[in-house]
């Protein structure tokens, strides 16, 4: 379980540094897949059976295959695939998402002091939190995106380890609304690229009344 | 209550009118009046019984919701209904040159006004109330949107939807604290409610401004001169007449069932709030040169007077703890009876001038009496009711408003509840005086005198309906001026006045309150005036006094239309005495100036701000703008800076939580 939240939180420090759309999806479902495997670890230690499995199957399905692959088909069909940030900016998220991680153990230490799944729960924060920094630090629509099923993945995590499986209804319902949000802001990203000749949500600003 | 259902029902089947095809909407109108008058005569005449104790009471129960009805409520339901049977036949007529214009609309939410308002007084929970409160308010907003082309009529209606949402918004509040100190939020639970020290404020604050709004009482009247002359004439009517009556049956509701602790400065509030209301809303009638404008500020002014004796009562109770309290929302209900059958007719035959002649400015007006003369004689007798002459129900109302007072002041051993007792002498002495001239005004400039443009010419008498409808209120009014006995007995019983005050005795009212016996008999100052008018009427006929006919002596010149009195030259002497009150801005310009006395022209522009709105409505309009143009720094439309705002506020709440845990 250990090497599972280390590969993890490699992962996402590096989610806050790559600037390349392409790659930057990759590392997503990198992620994904931890967090799957997370679940699947997790699954077995509770006992076989269905259950054990699906969520850990569904998040392959969904997370680690569909939701990459529809953003890498936007990605596509983009002509400039960089982030448009500056390097400063990149340095600046991998401090902030570093401070992040100093608060979440803080938070969970408090809170839950001697939990035996603290650098666990510690990870799902940081994940929530680090969700938040891309969206909030990156104006390209596709990694606003990534920032936001990062969130997801952390929520997931969260609540996995907290209630040690929740009951399928929920696990599937969650899935779905994953599902349709990915669906709705590719969507959205296509028609944005249409609409400014670019997915950068700076240009959204102009809406303002 | 069966009854009240029936008479839902046939709203209802007025309703459904709407979905008339087009080639029958003649029909459609006549179906949907016809119902809405036969619904009202049912709750007229039901809520009449449940009064008089005829008929019992069984409460309607659906869950938690409940349709009641107590002395209270019927008394609101009589007054609903009655004004709802006079305006509905008139609608018959008036309506119908609606044809073309959304005639079918007009009718549909015509019944749901009223439909609307006979359910909020039956509704007997928090909740039920609130739906049908703001069902009428979306009702009347929609039937005062009525002829949306028109730019003021949009600005109006938008305006009224503005207010009366902020007075539901407060009613909301009132209703949120009684029902959680309550087991439920069922009357006769809230009725039974813990309310405790600063809860008690709140609430009334809530309850007063509330209802203050709907009420039209100053300052929160804005919505009002603006909403009226904006409707179609019938709905201004009923708007008036009874809408404005709800808000005291709300009002009412909560003082008398819900807050019965009451503080001595909870009634001070309401009777100041209520003589100012009085005051200003009479003097800026008599400003007006719109007909309907003046009678929605004499609205103000009536419902003014109303919540003054309300208040009266509430301090009565305050300060002597006797039954004389009574005298007060005794006036109360008893001139909101009057005012809504008198304002009912007033706004009918305003609506039948602008029917007659296509324009509501009085300052076009004059002779009309000869074009339109049964509409001139009812419009007399309305005149006379706002003016709160004798042998009219104004008066009754008034005297019995004025001996509250009285009571009050014989009553009241503190200094400070004498001083409030001259103010209130004052300001209702001036309020009388100055509803006089503008009824004077009102009904001078129309019917009397010289045509002051050519759109008299084509004047025309109003049809049938109009004229039934105007012809019974007129009589109603007159009825209840000379005859006022039954009707006070019957408003004694749903206060539950105890016997030994009753008031009419044998047709004459005599109240003791005061300290000693006074009476008013309104059949002898009948008779006496009869027998007045009778000599009189010998006398002339017989000296043939008035049959020398001549033109005026007017310096050797023909007298012309235009040396008449004006309606704004008529109110001078008002606005100048008022002048520190009125604020008036005049513009005069003077044209083709190559003679220094003859042939010049003369522009007048006279203009008079409201000063509520002046004062308190644009400061706080401009401050609040202002202070939205910094909040706008907040949101800049960018939607990266919204989700920092949601780590921002994550991130509190994790170190928060974890300090403190």
């Amino acid at each position: 379980m250990e090497y599972i939240v280390v590969a993890l939180m490699f992962v996402v420090f590096l989610q806050t540094r790559i600037m390349d759309l392409r790659r930057a999806v990759y590392c997503l479902g990198v992620q994904s897949a931890i967090i799957a495997a997370a679940c699947l670890v997790i699954g077995m230690s509770h006992g076989g059976g269905l259950h054990a499995f699906l969520p850990g199957v569904l998040t392959i399905a969904v997370k680690v295959i569909f939701i990459p692959y529809a953003i890498l088909k936007v990605v596509h069909n983009l002509q400039d695939e960089n982030e448009i940030v500056s390097d400063i900016n990149v340095n600046y998220s991998t401090a902030v998402a570093a401070c992040a991680m100093a608060l979440s153990y803080m938070v969970f230490d408090s809170l839950l002091p001697h939990f035996e799944g603290r650098d666990i729960l510690a990870s799902s924060l940081f994940m929530i939190m680090t969700g938040l920094i891309l969206i909030v630090m990156r104006s390209r629509a596709i990694m606003q995106m990534i920032g936001l099923i990062t969130l997801e993945n952390g929520i997931y995590l969260f609540g996995l380890v907290m209630t040690e499986g929740l009951p399928i209804i929920i696990e599937l319902g969650v899935f779905l609304d994953v599902l349709i949000a990915v669906v709705i802001l590719v969507i959205l990203t296509s028609r944005l690229r249409i609409s400014f000749k670019t997915t950068d949500t700076n240009e959204l600003n102009k809406l303002k009344g | 209550m069966e009854m009240f259902l029936a008479a839902v029902l046939c709203y209802g089947i007025g309703i459904l009118t709407v979905f008339a095809p087009h080639h029958m909407q003649i029909m459609a109108h006549y179906v949907a009046n016809v119902a809405a008058v036969l619904g009202s005569g049912l709750v007229f005449f039901n809520s009449w019984a449940i009064i008089a104790g005829d008929a019992p009471v069984k409460a309607l129960r659906w869950g938690n919701y409940v349709l009641t009805c107590d002395n209270w409520s019927a008394v609101f339901l009589m007054i609903t209904g009655l004004a709802g049977i006079i305006a509905s036949i008139y609608a018959l007529g008036y309506a119908e040159s609606y044809e073309g214009k959304r005639l079918r609309i007009l009718n549909g939410l015509w019944n749901m006004f009223i439909a609307s308002m006979v359910l909020v007084l039956l509704a007997g929970d928090a909740l039920s109330f609130l739906l049908f409160w703001e069902i009428m308010a979306v009702a009347s907003f929609l039937l005062v949107n009525h002829e949306a082309e028109k730019r003021t009529t949009w600005n109006a209606a938008y305006q009224y939807l503005v207010m009366t949402s902020i007075g539901t918004a407060a009613i909301m509040i009132a209703f949120f604290l009684t029902c959680t100190h309550s087991d439920s939020f069922a009357f006769a639970d809230m009725a039974a409610n813990t309310l405790k020290g600063g809860w008690l404020h709140a609430t009334f604050a809530a309850a007063f401004i509330g209802f203050a709004l709907k009420a039209g009482l100053v300052p929160l009247h804005v919505w009002l001169p603006n909403a009226h002359p904006a409707a179609p004439s019938h709905v201004s009517a009923l708007m008036s007449g009874v809408m404005l009556k709800i808000a005291l049956y709300g009002f009412g509701r909560f003082m008398l069932d819900f807050l019965s602790e009451w503080n001595y400065w909870w009634a001070v509030i309401v009777m100041v709030v209520g003589l100012v209301s009085a005051f200003l809303g009479v003097l800026y009638a008599q400003m007006e040169v719109d007909i309907k404008r003046v009678l929605a500020y004499s609205s103000v002014e009536n419902m003014g007077i109303i919540f003054a004796a309300f208040g009266c009562g509430m301090l009565l109770k305050v300060v002597t703890d006797s039954n004389w309290c009574q005298i007060g929302f005794l006036a109360a209900l008893m001139h909101a009876f009057n005012h809504s059958i008198m304002k009912v007719l007033m706004f009918m035959s305003a609506g039948s001038i602008m029917h007659g002649t296509g324009s509501k400015n009085l300052e076009l007006f004059g002779g009309l009496a000869k074009k339109m003369p049964y509409t001139a004689l009812f419009t007399f007798v309305g005149a006379m009711g706002l003016a709160a002459l004798p042998l009219t129900n104004g008066f009754v109302g008034e005297w019995m408003v004025l001996q509250g007072f009285i009571t009050l002041a014989h009553n009241g051993l503190t200094q400070d509840v004498r001083l409030l007792t001259v103010l209130a002498f004052v300001l209702m002495g001036l309020t009388g005086a100055l509803a006089l001239g503008c009824f004077v005004r009102y009904f001078g400039i129309t019917f009397l005198g010289a045509a002051r443009s050519r759109i008299i010419e084509h004047a025309h008498e109003s049809d049938v309906f109009m004229l039934t409808a105007m012809g019974i209120s007129s009589v109603l009014v007159l009825l209840v001026g000379v005859f006022p006995a039954y009707v006070i007995e019957l408003l004694c019983k749903a206060i539950n006045m105890s016997d030994y005050m009753v008031l009419g005795v044998g047709g004459q009212l005599v109240w003791s309150g005061s300290g000693t016996f006074v009476t008013y008999n309104p059949i002898i100052i009948f008779g006496m005036l009869g027998v007045l008018g009778v000599a009189v009427l010998c006398f002339v006929v017989k000296q043939n006094v008035c049959i020398q006919k001549d033109v005026v002596w007017n310096c050797g010149t023909y007298p012309t239309a235009r040396q008449q009195y004006s309606a704004t030259g008529f109110s001078k002497p008002v606005r100048r005495a008022f002048d520190y009150l009125l604020k008036p801005k005049r513009e005069r310009t003077f044209t083709q100036n190559d003679h220094s006395y003859f042939g010049r022209k003369l522009f007048y522009k006279l203009e008079i701000p409201d000063m509520i709105s002046e004062k308190l409505y644009q400061p706080f309009n401009k401050y609040f703008v202002s202070a939205s143009a910094f909040l706008r720094r907040l949101q800049q439309g960018s939607v990266r800076l919204y989700v920092s705002y949601v780590m921002v506020a994550m991130v509190i709440v994790l170190v928060w939580g974890a300090m403190y845990k």
